[in-house]
């Protein structure tokens, strides 16, 4: 299911491929679990019927963090800047709407990570003087164009805290 | 102008002993060498003199190097020995100055003024440790000008004062929230007089002490039951007292400046236009006396958590509004408090009633008398009444007030300039049922203040992101 609302813009479909990689590596903590309880059961008397359930726990969920989410995050995050104010939806079981007029922008950021560099993705941050929103994984240029034009238009409405 | 000039000779003590610690930290290694090795002790001690001789001199060169001057409407500070660093704020960027004076300050007549900018970290952007009180008065005056100090008497007219009366004091003091601090406070005192004196085995002491009186009557256990609630509230006071005593609130002109204290005599200016939002709170000790405190959210670091920002300790609910149009006629808004529709009250009951049933559950699995244990359920349902009672919201033409509870009840005044940023989220359950929560941003030092309205209706929120973005 997509979800489209005109005026709204899309991040970078390379976003997916990015997410089902760090996706992978953030499961490396789920499989601690399993492989923790399989160390314990050589020291202390454990039930062995657990082990199997956590392994499937972590086989599921890795499955889930690979396959589902990284396509229901893209699916639902859109973002639109306008002249007065920045407009950001996102969220994968809550869904957030966040709006930051342009008047309150202190500054604009956009980074990347060896991983999200490969992919020729940059993160943008936005910041205001009550804390950092994000749009994540947007392809360079476009990246770069957003940062130049919300810094250009936070300038032309400029006021104090 | 106000020329180039070093802080008071005693501002050496100060700094003396503000790197001392520092001084103690990079000896420490050496120390436990030298506690282990009795041939490197004597060498240690040797040399121990000489170390803290050069610290000293080099902090009387510190003072000598640190310099402070106003300049094209600027603060400036220069400092530092081997490497001269330079500190410049300008006057606009300024968000809080605090004065505040220990005892060995007040003896001197010397304050400690602390200037506080919205930049980060979580210490005053510049600190004046010992400068006599005039000219911290005759900068202060600068600072809020914005230009040259002009030895005119403020007018008078201008000057709006408010005090604490002493049965105010007392009314504050004894239904603070530090009363439960104290008591937390002394059970651990008595635990931990057990380490202090050895033998006294005071939980065993205490234990017979308990069992005689219940052997006893009801009567003496509720005796000392009343007297250590007396002594808690009486601690609590004389703490309040300290903290409070000699509170005064001034407005004078575009600033809002307090003083209080009785041995640290503390004061602080915040100018009206950089109050990010205002806070009424009411406290559920202070509720049967229908009184409440107003608090201001600021970009500051300066004061202790939460207490630096009160601007009225308490004052009665239905002067409150009269205070406001005199004090603060920016804030003071009339309103009508709308609540959340019926059908987010299953939210709020639930929230309260499934921790309180897990609590009573456990109790059953592991305390032998449980049944007093199950006067939680419905006290839980009552306070998750009470909470989405409380909990509403009024819009203005230019203010946003979200009201809410989880013990106390508070009220948050924002102007809609003061917005960082709004916005509203929805869960699997909120989905279902149209219903969303709308969550709010302020600035206010390092840690963002959020104010958010769990179970509004989908629509209402609709004309409040209508309202934010036009």
């Amino acid at each position: 299911m997509l979800e489209t609302i005109p005026g709204y813009h899309r991040i970078d479909p390379r976003a997916l491929s990015y997410w089902r990689w760090t996706g992978l590596l953030n499961s490396i903590f789920i499989w601690l679990i399993p492989l923790s309880y399989q160390q314990a059961m050589r020291w202390w008397e454990l039930p062995l019927w657990i082990f199997p359930m956590l392994m499937l726990l972590a086989v599921s969920a890795t499955v889930f963090k690979i396959a589902v989410i990284p396509k229901v995050r893209w699916n639902t995050w859109l973002y639109d800047v306008s002249e007065q104010q920045i407009d950001l939806r996102f969220g994968v079981f809550v869904k957030y709407r966040t709006l930051i007029p342009m008047v309150r922008v202190q500054h604009v950021d956009t980074e990347q990570g060896p991983l999200l560099s490969h992919y020729g993705l940059s993160t943008v941050t936005i910041s205001t003087a009550a804390g950092k929103h994000k749009i994540p994984a947007l392809a360079d240029d476009v990246a770069a164009e957003l940062r130049e034009r919300i810094s250009r238009l936070a300038r032309m409405v400029d006021e104090d805290v | 102008m106000y020329k180039a000039q070093r802080l008071h000779p005693a501002a050496i003590l100060e700094f003396i002993f503000r790197n001392l610690y520092k001084l103690a930290q990079a000896l420490l290694p050496l120390i436990i060498l030298a506690l282990g090795e009795s041939a490197f002790r004597s060498w240690f001690l040797t040399f121990l003199p000489i170390v803290l001789v050069l610290f000293i001199v080099y902090m009387i060169f510190y003072w000598l190097r640190f310099v402070f001057y106003v300049q094209d409407n600027e603060l400036r500070l220069e400092y530092g020995v081997l490497v001269r660093k330079k500190r410049y704020i300008s006057f606009e960027r300024i968000q809080t100055v605090q004065v505040s004076a220990g005892v060995i300050q007040r003896i001197l007549g010397l304050v400690k003024l602390q200037i506080e900018t919205a930049g980060g970290g979580n210490k005053a952007e510049l600190i004046l440790p010992a400068i006599s009180a005039d000219k911290a008065a005759e900068l202060q005056k600068i600072l809020q000008k914005g230009k040259v100090f002009n030895p005119d008497v403020p007018d008078k007219d201008r000057l709006i004062q408010y005090r604490l009366s002493s049965s105010d004091l007392l009314i504050l003091g004894s239904t603070s929230n530090s009363l439960g601090l104290i008591l937390a406070g002394m059970l651990t005192i008595v635990s931990q007089l057990d380490k202090i004196i050895p033998n006294l085995k005071i939980w065993e002491v205490l234990g017979k002490y308990a069992s005689n009186l219940m052997a006893g009557t009801v009567y003496i256990t509720i005796l000392v039951i009343i007297f250590i609630i007396l002594l808690a509230c009486l601690l609590s006071l004389l703490g309040n007292l300290i903290k409070f005593a000699g509170f005064t609130l001034i407005r004078d002109g575009d600033n809002l400046k307090i003083s209080r204290g009785l041995f640290e005599k503390k004061q602080l200016s915040i100018p009206v236009k950089r109050i990010q939002a205002l806070k009424i709170v009411e406290g559920i000790l202070r509720q049967p006396f229908k009184m409440v405190s107003i608090q201001v959210v600021s970009i500051s670091n300066v004061g202790d958590k939460g207490e630096g920002n009160v601007i009225m300790p308490v004052i009665p609910r239905h002067k409150m509004m009269d205070f406001l149009e005199e004090v603060l006629p920016e804030f003071y808004r009339p309103f009508e408090v709308e609540m959340l529709p019926n059908r987010s009250k299953m939210r709020y009951i639930l929230i309260n009633f499934i921790p309180a049933t897990v609590l009573v559950i456990i109790i059953f699995l592991f305390l032998p008398f449980a049944y007093p244990g199950l006067i939680l359920l419905p006290l839980a349902i009552w306070l998750g009444s009470l909470q989405y009672r409380d909990t509403g919201y009024s819009l203005q033409e230019s203010m946003l007030i979200i009201r809410s509870r989880i013990l106390g009840k508070v009220s948050t005044i924002v102007p809609r300039r003061k917005i960082q940023s709004l916005s509203i989220s929805r869960n699997y359950f909120q989905v279902r049922k149209n219903l969303n929560t709308l969550r709010v941003s302020i600035a206010s030092g390092v840690v963002p203040a959020n104010v958010k309205l769990v179970g509004m209706d989908d629509e209402k929120s609709s004309v409040i992101i209508q309202w934010f973005s036009r």
